[in-house]
């Protein structure tokens, strides 16, 4: 069952659209960077140069992977919406919901497994960013230190100690990505169209996204709680130290809501009068 | 009687202050020649930034000094980092050349050694304003340095010798540096709230911080050269 689902993801042509987006969307910013680097690396480090000289290879292959994740923070949520939103409305959307649970399969078991299939287009998806990203990056530019400029300091980690904290920040991002599935399924049980679970999707990530970067005192009790602010718990892995105990509540609370998205999809569904 | 008594022991206070004074300038020139007879050296060195918005582990790398005034840290192709006007982290740099006014400012006792306190003022108007200087007499070497300079502040170091003394080259500099807090905005960095450290207090933002630079020199290469163009970035 889980093969077929999958065979559904990857039979359409929309899906391949998310990779060469993300294709895209790395191969500009190299670009850019090989073109005018120099330039970018000058004004991002105008506040550390007032006080300090750093020389040497900063903008490497590193460094440019690190910049295209950081651009991507929104991006790749609305990617992964577009097939995990498309799962249960795209089947109600064609009139095959009905056709589909005829089959004997109990309706939790569905959700289930067209969650996974969509987890393992997330996972891809992020497998597909690490090699555009890191290993395209790191060909062009070579390896080396990495710089990481946070709002009150500025981290420097050696390069020998640089590619176990991508391997874990994929692997994070792997997490929060299964978290935009669950929540882009959630929407999707509601809908008999994918583009409302799509956009759905994208406008809670947007306005959460919102409380979590504005640094307002009003927004600070509520960011803590909501899963966009643990999303970007990978950048954890490009500290010093690593805060392991943050990076864990993180990967914790997203869990739970991903169990709690699922869970309540599961509920709905199952109570859900199918007429399509 | 009494007048003449008085003048006699005028005239040996007088005496005595210029004698000091004379030997006072003789141990600012010895020492200064000592420094001098460095040109220029390539070091090994491991480097440790101790300063609140730098987290960097130990650097290793290769320091290079040229008189008067360059110096570059290269660490096989990985991200160097110094505090501007790095030149002053040498001593050649903090102590004033020969032309200069040399007081004697008593003695002191640095890490159980004894040591004369000299103020050096230069007679050439330069970076440097006032140096003082903590020597030992018996080594002729510089143990600590606090240096008022027109543009850069007060930057004070301390220096540990072994091996290199006889060059007055150290083993180990402790260079004490005043930094500016650094700000980007959160909406940039988008950074990941860990609440590992508080936030600083009001009346602290802004403020100066201290900050340390460890050098610690594990050799050197004397007096064997360097081309200039050791010293400028390569191009890509």
């Amino acid at each position: 069952m889980l093969r077929l689902e999958l065979y559904k993801i990857f039979k359409r042509p929309r899906t391949y659209i998310s990779f060469a987006i993300i294709t895209a969307f790395a191969l500009v910013i190299q670009l850019a960077l090989v073109a005018d680097g120099k330039n970018f690396i000058s004004f991002a480090l105008q506040g550390v140069n007032e006080q300090f000289d750093v020389k040497g290879n900063i903008l490497n292959g590193y460094l440019v992977t690190y910049i295209i994740l950081q651009s991507l923070l929104v991006q790749i949520p609305l990617l992964v919406a577009l097939v995990a939103g498309d799962v249960l409305a795209g089947e109600a959307n064609m009139g095959t919901m009905r056709l589909l649970l005829t089959k004997p399969v109990s309706r939790t078991r569905l959700v289930l497994v067209k969650y996974t299939a969509s987890v393992c287009y997330a996972l891809l998806l992020i497998t597909w960013l690490a090699v555009i990203a890191l290993a395209l990056s790191v060909s062009i530019f070579g390896a080396g230190d990495l710089i990481n400029l946070k709002s009150d300091s500025f981290v420097i980690i050696l390069k020998d100690d640089v590619l176990w904290r991508y391997l874990a920040a994929f692997g994070f991002a792997a997490l929060a990505m299964s978290t935009v599935s669950a929540l882009a399924l959630f929407l999707s049980s509601f809908a008999d169209n994918a583009i409302g679970p799509i956009m759905g999707t994208m406008g809670v990530i947007v306005v959460l996204m919102i409380f979590t970067t504005l640094d307002l005192p009003i927004f600070n009790t509520i960011s803590r709680y909501l899963f966009t602010t643990h999303m970007i718990g990978w950048k954890g892995f490009f500290d010093d130290p690593v805060p392991y105990a943050a990076i864990t509540r993180s990967a914790i609370i997203l869990a739970i809501y991903t169990v709690l998205f699922v869970g309540a999809t599961i509920w709905w569904f199952n109570k859900k009068d199918i007429q399509s | 009687m009494r007048k003449v008594l008085l003048a006699g022991l005028f005239s040996m206070v007088a005496s005595v202050a210029s004698a000091q004074q004379m030997e006072a300038n003789l141990l600012f020139t010895k020492l200064r020649s000592k420094i001098d007879a460095v040109k220029d050296y390539v070091a090994t060195v491991d480097m440790k930034i101790d300063v609140s918005f730098i987290k960097v582990p130990k650097l290793k790398g290769k320091l290079y000094f040229k008189a008067p005034d360059k110096m570059k840290l290269e660490r096989n192709g990985g991200i160097s980092i110094l505090p501007k006007n790095s030149i002053n982290m040498t001593v050649n740099n903090l102590l004033p050349a020969s032309g200069a006014t040399v007081i004697d400012a008593g003695t002191d006792n640095i890490k159980g050694t004894p040591v004369r306190v000299l103020k050096v003022i230069p007679d050439i108007e330069g970076d440097i304003v006032l140096s003082k200087i903590w020597v030992d007499e018996k080594r002729l070497l510089a143990l600590k340095t606090e240096t008022t300079t027109r543009d850069n502040g007060t930057v004070k170091m301390e220096l540990e010798f072994g091996k290199f003394e006889n060059l007055s080259l150290p083993d180990r500099v402790t260079f004490y540096l005043d930094v500016k807090d650094f700000k980007l905005p959160k909406g940039v960095t988008m950074d990941y709230e860990t609440n590992q450290q508080p936030p600083p207090k009001p009346e602290e933002k802004g403020k100066m911080k201290k900050g340390k630079i460890l050098i610690n020199y594990l050799d050197y290469t004397v007096n064997k050269g360097i081309a200039d163009n050791v010293f400028t970035e390569k191009k890509k």
